[in-house]
């Protein structure tokens, strides 16, 4: 299958971006050095052209009651202006995606999706959009969304944007800038503060260049995965899965079960999660997807669903997938199995790295 | 994009360097090799008196994305390792013929004509 290009193929390549495949599209995974824009993230402010991401609108009268129906986090409570992550279930209450909601207006939605499942969520979104009086629009080809993230983020920003000083962490506005609507949103994957902004490619194209050339450092997808993994956040096709629930992967705060009704309530209702996501550190040795865990007898309870090296942490770090039912006889003392060698995991509590 | 390709040692299609001295062999891996895997933050190295063989993986190197296995050039024991480029890896990203990784000595000295000259090297990196 041929590789899709984002509108901004070009400005990567003029970085001399090392590009890759990812989800059906042709990206940059990194630029220079995939540590040096993790650090960058972390201390100042990177740039991420993600417009590979999906983007679905819903429009009309039940729009807030139809985004609610589908996830399962509470959207029809949700302030306009506002946005929350979500799981969106099938009704065995498995994991079809997971995604960002925008409350725009009391009648326009925005749901931003990962790029893998775009098919999949827009089939699924419109087979149950005939019982609501709603228009559902895929403006997946035609937007662009770039992630400005880091500490300094919004002192990079041109003038046209004063707005997003006043805004708190999961905000969203639409802004005229340069006489064309974009919509921007205080969200992110990265775990520090930053924003999100959707626009066609001809506002997006100039904002790239005006960020980069204030010294905003350009950022690939390695250094996002880096990123999202030090701040714990869950990955689809990871932590997620068609096979897991959200309470097996430790979304349970995203699952509002006293709401009246959503898609997966009844099997979520039923349900005690088999699985439990422990966030590991290693003091040697990287752990990676599909690495066992051990208990201390050397019997596998679980494995590695996200690894690397953390350059915040200087060690390496994971999300590992472990049965509950053979967790509790582990007592806390766990291996990761590298290359036929048991590795001490340290198991942490909170994100690896501080929430903004 | 060209790369750094000394002329006085010898390489293996793998992507490993190899300086001889005497019975005596230096590894490591090319300047073509670290650029292609990113930045290097783990490295495995063997354990001194082990044996390598010709073609065989003695250890690995991992860049915050990969993990790829080293493969000797050469037969023979490992007589030291360069416990610099396991303690700090990105010594190996940043000098990758400084950061030589395991001290071999040569059990068969035939093997080594099957080793890539800088100029065969150079010519099969363009083609890869």
């Amino acid at each position: 299958m041929e590789l899709q290009r984002v509108p901004l193929h070009e400005n990567h390549c003029q970085l001399n971006a090392k590009m890759g495949p990812f989800a059906g599209f042709h990206l940059p995974l990194q630029y220079k050095s995939a540590l040096a824009e993790v650090v960058a993230v972390r201390k100042r402010a990177g740039l991420f052209d993600v417009s590979h991401m999906g983007e679905i609108f819903i429009k009309g009268q039940d729009a807030s009651r139809f985004v609610d129906y589908l996830i399962t986090n509470d959207f029809v409570s949700l302030p306009v202006g506002r946005a929350l992550y979500s799981p969106i279930c099938n009704e065995e209450g498995y994991l079809l995606d997971d995604l960002i909601a925008y409350k725009l207006s009391s009648t326009l939605a925005l749901l931003c999706i990962n790029a893998a499942n775009r098919k999949k969520d827009r089939d699924w979104i419109e087979r149950y959009g005939d019982k609501f009086q709603v228009v559902i629009e895929d403006a997946s080809d035609s937007l662009c969304l770039l992630a400005l993230q880091g500490p300094l983020s919004l002192k990079f920003l041109p003038s046209g944007f004063q707005e997003i000083e006043g805004m708190g962490s999961y905000e969203v506005r639409e802004v005229m800038w340069e006489n064309e609507k974009i919509i921007v949103a205080t969200t992110g994957y990265t775990g520090e503060r930053g924003i999100e902004i959707f626009s066609y490619p001809r506002v997006a194209r100039h904002l790239w260049g005006i960020l980069t050339g204030r010294g905003v450092e350009p950022s690939g997808l390695v250094a996002r995965d880096i990123l999202r993994l030090e701040a714990t956040y869950p990955l689809y096709g990871n932590e997620l899965t068609e096979e897991t629930t959200p309470l097996d992967a430790g979304l349970s705060w995203t699952v509002k079960i006293q709401k009246k009704d959503f898609l997966g309530k009844e099997a979520l209702k039923k349900t005690s999660p088999r699985f439990r996501l422990l966030k590991l550190s290693l003091a040697k040795g990287i752990p990676r997807p599909g690495h066992p865990i051990l208990n201390a007898q050397g019997e596998e309870i679980g494995q590695v669903t996200s690894g690397t090296h953390s350059p915040t942490l200087e060690r390496g770090i994971a999300l590992a997938r472990v049965e509950r039912s053979k967790e509790k006889k582990a007592d806390g003392n766990l291996f990761v199995g590298i290359r036929g060698k048991a590795y001490k995991a340290k198991i942490h509590q909170k994100p690896f790295i501080h929430q903004p | 994009m060209s790369h750094l390709v000394p002329k006085e040692l010898k390489y293996t299609k793998d992507h490993e360097w190899v300086n001889t001295e005497g019975e005596i062999a230096q590894i490591g891996i090319t300047d073509f090799a670290q650029s292609a895997l990113g930045d290097i933050v783990f490295a495995e190295l063997p354990e001194v008196g082990s044996e390598v063989m010709a073609g065989k993986a003695f250890g690995v190197v991992e860049s915050v994305k990969s993990v790829s296995d080293l493969y000797a050039p050469l037969s023979g024991q490992v007589v030291e390792t360069n416990g610099e480029v396991e303690t700090d890896p990105k010594k190996i990203s940043e000098a990758p013929y400084k950061a030589w990784m395991i001290k071999v000595k040569i059990k068969d000295p035939a093997e080594i004509q099957n080793l890539l000259d800088s100029s065969a090297y150079e010519s099969y990196c363009e083609k890869a």
